[in-house]
């Protein structure tokens, strides 16, 4: 009897102490994880919060708690409307043209060539996002400089005979700021998608030209089902991001002329740093949140996000 | 004995501590000399480098009256420069700063954004302290204390002042066809008010065809203060005289925006004026590739002859180059300019605001201040420098007082900064074609009436 008391008792000690090593493995590995998190994604988000519902102003000074920044964003702002709608065009063009499309075309193509020069394809285009931003900006302004110096005016002039100097930030300023984030938002894509590709199995292609394929049969049949999660995860982690930057568009146009530019995420800017309205800001920024997770989610709910989540069953080598 | 010992040592002890504190005592003026910093918050401005440079200046000439009074404390002048662009930024910033406690002592500001420190408690008032220096202040021109004035009283000291125009290409309008009796009449016909703003346009257009030059007007492309001038020629004043709040009257601004629109239509102001750079404009202006160029008489002293070698002697200057006032908006209205001058403010929350005073005052010696006029001309503050021969040879400032009979302020009003930014928007609306000029009327009002308090509109 006392044997088997003394049994449970190690045992249960035991327990305690694997349940001890257990809390401390956690606070040890997930801890400082957990730390960040909450001191960079859940603070902010609600101090942003708190600072929506003051009069936060230009000198950084709380005089009173108030719900005017919302009836700002409802009633009075008429400049939101055109700028959602362009954020939509922005986002959804920029996704679709470059991100997506463009960057599915490079990782096909340069998968299908020989291995050497679709290195050097995939380098050349992973060229803008290794750039500092600031630098592939003042490029851009080069570019399209409205004078005759701009490259594009260069090559229009002398290659095509154009009379008169194109000024494409005025005449189309969204196309610019689609390509030029589309430039940096193709090579991600490109990476995922060729890694997708390179995990095909290559018997699947043999087969396929057996049973008499040709190129795009195989592209329609084999690459794109394989790369329904990436193009998935491109898809909403794009979306996610093209909706908080602006950094390329404040550098290249100032979200003009006039606020032709001026994504939300610029628009926010704008409002809290360029004229010191700080709580109108934090309000402002706190739908882009909302707006951010309802996409997540979305996203997680319509591409079925879980499974491409969840553990392999078995596993394949 | 011991007690004896004890008491003959206790007079030795404290005949030595005696003696110690007297020899302490006196040495105390030579030891104990008190260091007294005071921060100056000053934007990086080449267009004036002397704003602050004077007051560092300055502070050997108040050590040294502190020094002949007896007092043991001398100040010593820490510059915080900022980086920011334009003072309206700068401004924005410098609110911040004082927003989180940790403001300087003094700071440098552009007139119209004090009563927006004033509101907020950071200014300290300054009525009391001009009256008991006279010495310092008592000479400073009348007119320029009102750009220092909030509702309340004063609070700040006039540093500077100068003149807006717009600079005209002799040699151009005399290559599109103007004779020279023409050209040189236009600063008179512009003061009386015979010149309008609808014919700089159409010389301009003159100039644009019949020249190789690409350019009609340009203007600053970024918020400030000289197209205001247009707005104050259409008769926009942006105060109400009765309340100091700020004033929007639709059809008033509606005209203005159709100046720089028309401008636009007629290929006289170039659409993306406010995409360019600022020296890229001033390039435009001085290498001849432009008819007009809308700023202010500093430009000479500060870019014009150093950068572009516009000659700096005054006959061979007017020969090829000149200015004019704001045109009148109709013929026989009136003229316009604006001067905006800078002040010296001091931070409500100094631990010396009698030294600061003492201080700015010293900066604001007529030799330090014609030091500062003569090298980026800008106006003088005090009738003294005009007897100053360095002054009377620095023929733009003398040139660009005539202005002054007709030049306007921007408002004193705390939110004016922020209304200017609406304009400037309006102005790149208008210029890039998304906006008709009664529509960025309505955009202004909307604007100003959504996002600041107390604007009347008419």
């Amino acid at each position: 009897m006392a044997t088997i008391a003394d049994e449970l008792a190690i045992e249960r000690r035991g327990h305690r102490a694997s349940a001890a090593r257990r809390r401390t493995n956690f606070v040890i590995f997930l801890g400082p994880a957990i730390v960040l998190t909450i001191l960079f994604f859940v603070l902010p988000v609600i101090i942003d919060i708190a600072v929506s519902f003051t009069d936060l102003g230009r000198s950084l000074r709380i005089t009173e708690f108030t719900t005017e920044q919302y009836q700002k964003v409802f009633r009075t702002d008429r400049r939101l409307t055109q700028v959602i709608g362009l954020t939509f065009i922005y986002v959804f063009g920029t996704l679709a043209i470059f991100n997506v499309t463009f960057g599915l075309i490079l990782a096909i193509t340069t998968t299908a060539i020989q291995n050497v020069s679709g290195s050097f394809f995939r380098g050349v285009w992973l060229l803008p996002r290794m750039s500092p931003s600031v630098l592939y900006i003042l490029l851009w302004l080069w570019a399209v400089s409205p004078t005759e110096a701009g490259l594009v005016n260069q090559v229009l002039m002398q290659a095509f005979g154009l009379r008169a100097p194109l000024d494409l930030l005025t005449t189309a300023p969204v196309a610019l700021i689609i390509i030029s984030n589309g430039f940096i938002g193709a090579s991600m894509g490109m990476i995922i998608f060729t890694a997708a590709i390179r995990g095909i199995p290559e018997h699947l292609f043999h087969a396929a030209a057996v049973d008499g394929a040709g190129t795009f049969a195989k592209i329609r049949f084999i690459t794109l089902p394989a790369l329904r999660w990436p193009i998935s995860f491109v898809t909403i982690y794009q979306t996610l991001s093209l909706l908080v930057s602006f950094e390329y568009i404040l550098l290249l146009t100032k979200g003009g002329p006039f606020y032709d530019t001026t994504v939300y995420a610029l628009y926010v800017y704008r409002r809290a740093f360029e004229s010191g309205q700080y709580g109108y800001g934090a309000a402002l920024a706190l739908f882009l949140i909302v707006i951010g997770i309802v996409v997540a989610l979305i996203g997680w709910r319509f591409f079925d996000m879980e499974r491409l989540l969840q553990r392999p069953r078995i596993e394949v080598h | 004995m011991m007690f004896h010992w004890k008491i003959g040592t206790a007079a030795l002890l404290s005949a030595a501590l005696a003696g110690g504190t007297a020899a302490f005592v006196m040495a105390t003026p030579l030891f104990a000399q008190e260091a007294v910093k005071l921060e100056l918050w000053s934007r990086q401005d080449p267009s004036g480098p002397l704003r602050a440079g004077n007051v560092v200046k300055a502070a050997e000439r108040l050590n040294k009256e502190l020094e002949a009074e007896g007092s043991p404390k001398r100040v010593e002048v820490v510059v915080r420069e900022s980086p920011a662009k334009g003072f309206d930024d700068d401004a924005l910033q410098l609110l911040k700063v004082f927003g989180i406690g940790e403001g300087p002592d003094m700071f440098i500001a552009a007139h119209e954004w004090i009563c927006a420190f004033q509101e907020d408690g950071f200014a300290l008032k300054l009525d009391d302290y001009i009256a008991k220096y006279p010495q310092h202040f008592g000479t400073i021109f009348p007119s320029l204390w009102k750009a220092a004035k909030c509702p309340d009283g004063t609070y700040a000291i006039p540093q500077d002042a100068e003149a807006r125009m717009f600079f005209y290409n002799k040699k151009l309008l005399r290559e599109a066809g103007y004779d020279d009796a023409f050209i040189d009449s236009m600063p008179e016909r512009t003061l009386s008010g015979d010149l309008t703003m609808d014919e700089l346009l159409e010389i301009a257009k003159q100039v644009v065809d019949k020249t190789n030059a690409q350019y009609g007007v340009l203007h600053r492309p970024n918020k400030g203060p000289d197209y205001i001038m247009v707005f104050n020629a259409y008769g926009n004043d942006f105060a109400d005289p009765e309340t100091g709040n700020l004033l929007l009257e639709r059809d008033k601004l509606a005209a203005a925006f159709g100046w720089f629109e028309r401008g636009v239509k007629a290929g006289v102001i170039p659409a993306n004026n406010t995409a360019m750079e600022f020296d890229a404009l001033r390039k435009e202006f001085y290498t001849g590739n432009a008819a007009f160029w809308m700023y202010g008489i500093w430009d000479l002293g500060s870019v014009a002859f150093p950068t572009y070698g516009l000659p700096q002697e005054e006959k061979t200057f007017f020969e090829d180059w000149g200015w004019i006032a704001g045109p009148a908006a109709e013929k026989g209205g009136s003229p316009v300019s604006l001067t905006h001058p800078i002040v010296y403010v001091i931070a409500a929350d100094t631990k010396e605001p009698e030294l600061a005073v003492r201080l700015l005052g010293h900066a604001s010696a007529a030799d330090l201040n014609t030091d500062h006029a003569v090298t980026t001309t800008h106006l003088g503050i005090k009738p003294e420098q005009l007897e100053d021969p360095r002054y009377a040879e620095a023929w733009p400032l003398a040139r660009a007082t005539d202005l002054l009979k007709i030049t306007k302020f921007l408002p004193n009003n705390a939110q004016f900064g922020e209304l200017n930014g609406i304009i400037y928007a309006g102005i790149q609306g208008v210029e890039s074609g998304r906006l008709s000029a009664q529509e960025a009327a309505d955009f202004v009002i909307d604007e100003a009436s959504a996002s600041l308090k107390d604007v009347i509109v008419k």
